[in-house]
C-alpha cells in the first residue's frame, strides 16, 4: 500500500519531470559548466603526479555536491508553491510521500552522475583502480546526498527563505559522509584492494541507514507540522 | 458518519482566526460556514479537513462502525473530500491524469475509462481534455476538476470552500447537483459568501 | 524555575574565583604537558562537557514538542541550543589555545578539532533556521525536525569522522592528551570546576528559558492578539 503509492507518488514526479525538464536541465548544466571550469582550470596534467588522487576526488565530490544543492530542493518546493501540497497531504499516506521523492531525487542524482562522472573521469584522465570500490561509493554517496536533500526539502519548503536556506541546512549534515567519499575516492583512485576502502563505505553505509531512519521518524512531523 | 468540532480554535502566533466553535454535521445534511471575506472561514475549513492543527479543541470523525467510534480526521485519508480555493492540482498533469494519480495515492485506483467519467459529470468533455494539461485549462474548467477531485473517493464528508468561484450558470447547477448527490452518501461542510449557494445549507455557523 | 537562591548565588560567585584561584596557583601543572599548558584542563573539559549537555537537552526538548506541541518546551530547546553554541565556542577557543602551546598550530584538524567545528556549523544552522521563520508554532515544528536529525548525525561526527582523519593521519595527538591519571590536586580542582560549571549552566539556562518565553509574550501582546 505504502510502496504503491510511493511508486505513483514517483511517477507522478517523473513525468512532470519529463514534461518540464526544469530540475534536471538546471542540474546538467551546472554540473556541466563547474566540469567545464575544472577541466580547463586544473585539467588533466596541471596537477603533481601524487596530488591527482585526492585533488581530483575532492573535485569531483565538489561537482556533485554543488549540483545536488541545486536540483534537489525542488521536490517540496514545488509542492509548496504550486500549492499541490495540500492535496497531497490529504490524499497520500506520508512515508509514501518521502519514499516517492527521495526516489525521485535519487533518479535525478543517477542521471547527473551517469553523466557526469565519465566526462569527469575522462577530461580529468583520472584512473581508478578499484571500479568496484569506487561504484559503491559512487552509489551510497549518492542515497546520502539523496536522503538528507529529501530531508532538509521538506523543511525549506515551508520556510521563506526556501533556497537559501536548502544550502545552509544540508551542508553541515553532508560533511561527514562527504569526507567519507573523498576518502573513498582516493583510495579507490589508488588501491586496487577492495578492502583498502571498506571503512569508507561503511561509513557511507551508516550515514544512509541513520539519515535514511531519523527522516522516516520525522517526516510526518514536518510534512504535516 | 458525523463531524464533530468541539471548541475548535485556531490562531497564529498572537493572532487568533476564530473560535471556540463547537458544531457538528449529520448525513444528509448541509452544514454552512458563512462569513465576510477574512473572517478565517478557510483556515476554519483547512482545519475540519486536518491540514492545520487546531490551536485548542478538537474535531473527529464519529461512527458506529468505527473501532473506538471516532477517528481523527488527520486519520480519516479518504473519508473526506476537499474543494478550495487554495487547492492545487498539479498543472503539468492532464485532468484524468490528476483523478487517477490521487485515487492511486489513496490506495483506490482507478482505470482511465473511470477518471474521464468523473470529469464528464462536472460537466467537462473528457476527450477533448484527453492531451491538454490541467495548467492549460480556463480558471472554470480547473474549479470543475477540482469538484471532481473532492468526491473522488466518494467522501463520508465533503468539503467546500467557496465552491462556486468562476463558474458560470452551468458550474454552479454542477455544484448543487454535486451537493444533492452528496445528501445520499454523507454531509456537506459548505463555506461561502454567496447567498444562493448558502440557502442549501440546513444549519449554519456564522463567523 | 529559580535554580539558585541568593545563597547559591553567593556560594557559585566565590567558588568559581577560588577554582580561578586554585587552577593557576593551587594545582601543579600535570607531568608529560609543555609547561602550564595542563592547567587549560580546568576550563577546557567543562566547556566542552556543557555543550554536549546542552545539545543533549536541545534535543530533548525538541522531542517532547513534537510530542506534547507545548511552545514552551521550544523555547527551552532555543535556549540550550544557543547556550551550547557559546559552550562549544569556548571550548574550541581553549583547545585551540592547548593545541598551539602543545603542537604548536592553533588547527591542526585533529579528529576532535574536525568534529567540535562540525557540531559548530549544525547548531548555527538550526539557529538560522529559526531566524528564518516568522510563524512561532511553524519555526518549533520544523526547528525541532532538524535539531533531531542533526542530533542523530551527531554520533557520527563525534565518533565515525575522527576515526575516519585518525586513518588519514596515523596516530597523532589524541594519545598524548588522554587524561593520565590525575594527582589528587589537580582532581580536585577539576571536579570542583566541572561542579561549578554545571551549576553555572543551570543558572544561565533558567535565565535564558525565561527571558526567551518573556520576549515571546512580549511579542504576543505587542501584536494585540491573544494565543488559545
Amino acid at each position: 500500500m505504502i510502496l504503491r503509492a510511493a511508486a505513483a507518488v514517483f511517477v507522478k514526479d517523473l513525468r512532470t519531470e519529463w514534461r518540464t525538464r526544469v530540475a534536471l536541465n538546471a542540474l546538467l548544466l551546472f554540473a556541466f559548466s563547474v566540469l567545464i571550469l575544472v577541466g580547463y582550470a586544473v585539467g588533466p596534467t596541471r596537477l603533481a603526479l601524487e596530488d591527482r588522487p585526492i585533488v581530483n576526488s575532492v573535485l569531483l565530490w565538489i561537482v556533485l555536491f554543488f549540483s545536488a544543492m541545486t536540483g534537489l530542493s525542488r521536490a517540496f518546493v514545488n509542492e509548496e508553491e504550486t500549492g499541490t501540497a495540500s492535496a497531497l497531504r490529504l490524499s497520500a499516506p506520508p512515508a509514501a510521500v518521502f519514499l516517492g521523492k527521495l526516489l525521485g531525487n535519487l533518479a535525478l542524482l543517477g542521471v547527473v552522475m551517469a553523466l557526469v562522472v565519465p566526462l569527469f573521469l575522462a577530461l580529468m584522465s583520472f584512473g581508478i583502480a578499484a571500479p568496484g570500490l569506487f561504484l559503491a561509493i559512487l552509489a551510497f554517496g549518492a542515497i546520502g546526498l539523496a536522503s538528507a536533500s529529501t530531508f532538509i526539502a521538506a523543511i525549506v519548503a515551508k520556510t521563506a527563505a526556501k533556497g537559501a536556506l536548502f544550502a545552509v541546512l544540508a551542508t553541515p549534515l553532508l560533511l561527514p559522509p562527504l569526507v567519507a567519499a573523498v576518502t573513498g575516492t582516493r583510495i579507490a583512485a589508488t588501491e586496487p584492494e577492495l578492502a583498502a576502502g571498506l571503512d569508507a563505505v561503511r561509513l557511507l553505509f551508516a550515514f544512509d541507514g541513520i539519515m535514511i531512519t531519523a527522516s522516516f521518524l520525522l517526516f510526518d512531523a514536518v510534512w504535516r507540522e | 458518519m458525523r463531524l464533530v468540532a468541539e471548541k475548535l480554535c485556531r490562531s497564529f502566533g498572537p493572532r487568533k482566526i476564530f473560535g471556540p466553535l463547537s458544531f457538528a454535521t449529520s448525513p444528509g445534511r448541509v452544514l454552512g460556514i458563512a462569513g465576510a471575506n477574512g473572517s478565517g472561514k478557510t483556515t476554519l475549513v483547512r482545519t475540519l479537513v486536518g491540514l492545520i492543527r487546531p490551536s485548542s479543541g478538537s474535531v473527529w470523525l464519529e461512527d458506529e462502525s468505527l473501532p473506538a467510534g471516532r477517528i481523527t480526521v488527520r486519520d480519516a485519508n479518504g473519508s473526506i473530500g476537499w474543494c478550495a480555493p487554495d487547492l492545487a492540482l498539479y498543472a503539468e498533469l492532464t485532468p484524468a491524469e490528476n483523478l487517477e494519480f490521487f485515487a492511486r495515492v489513496a490506495g483506490r485506483p482507478i482505470p482511465r475509462e473511470e477518471a474521464e467519467r468523473r470529469i464528464a459529470e462536472v460537466g467537462l468533455d473528457p476527450k477533448r481534455l484527453r492531451t491538454i494539461r490541467t495548467r492549460f485549462l480556463s480558471t472554470g474548467q480547473r474549479q470543475r476538476v477540482k469538484l471532481a477531485y473532492a468526491v473522488l473517493g466518494s467522501p463520508a464528508v465533503l468539503f467546500l470552500d467557496e465552491p462556486g468561484s468562476n463558474l458560470d450558470e452551468a458550474g454552479h447547477r454542477a455544484v448543487e447537483e454535486i451537493v444533492a448527490a452528496q445528501r445520499a452518501r454523507g454531509s456537506v461542510v459548505l463555506a461561502t459568501n454567496d447567498p444562493v449557494e448558502l440557502a442549501l445549507a440546513d444549519e449554519r455557523v456564522d463567523l | 524555575m529559580k535554580v539558585l537562591g541568593s545563597v547559591g548565588k553567593v556560594v557559585l560567585g566565590v567558588g568559581m574565583a577560588v577554582i580561578l584561584w586554585a587552577a593557576f596557583l593551587y594545582a601543579h601543572p600535570a607531568e608529560s604537558f609543555i609547561g602550564e599548558s595542563s592547567r587549560i584542563v580546568f576550563f577546557h573539559v567543562p566547556t566542552a562537557w556543557i555543550s554536549a549537555l546542552a545539545f543533549l537537552l536541545a534535543a530533548w526538548h525538541s522531542a517532547l514538542y513534537l510530542k506534547t506541541r507545548k511552545i514552551e518546551r521550544d523555547d527551552a530547546a532555543a535556549s540550550a541550543a544557543r547556550l551550547g553554541v557559546l559552550f562549544c565556542v569556548l571550548a574550541t577557543v581553549t583547545g585551540s589555545l592547548f593545541a598551539k602551546v602543545m603542537w604548536n598550530s592553533y588547527w591542526n584538524w585533529d579528529p576532535r578539532q574536525t568534529s567540535i567545528v562540525l557540531l559548530l556549523l549544525v547548531y548555527g544552522a538550526y539557529l538560522g533556521l529559526r531566524q528564518a521563520i516568522e510563524e512561532p508554532e511553524r519555526r518549533a515544528t520544523l526547528s525541532a525536525a532538524y535539531a533531531l536529525v542533526a542530533f542523530a548525525t551527531v554520533p557520527f561526527l563525534m565518533f565515525a569522522v575522527p576515526r575516519m582523519y585518525a586513518s588519514l593521519h596515523p596516530d597523532t595527538v589524541i594519545n598524548a592528551r588522554g587524561k593520565v591519571e590525575m594527582s589528587p590536586d589537580i582532581k580536585l580542582v577539576f571536579f570542583t570546576s566541572m561542579i561549578a560549571f554545571t551549576a553555572l549552566f543551570a543558572w544561565m539556562y533558567a535565565l535564558d528559558v525565561k527571558a526567551t518565553r518573556l520576549v515571546r509574550r512580549l511579542e504576543e501582546r505587542a501584536d494585540g492578539g491573544h494565543t488559545a
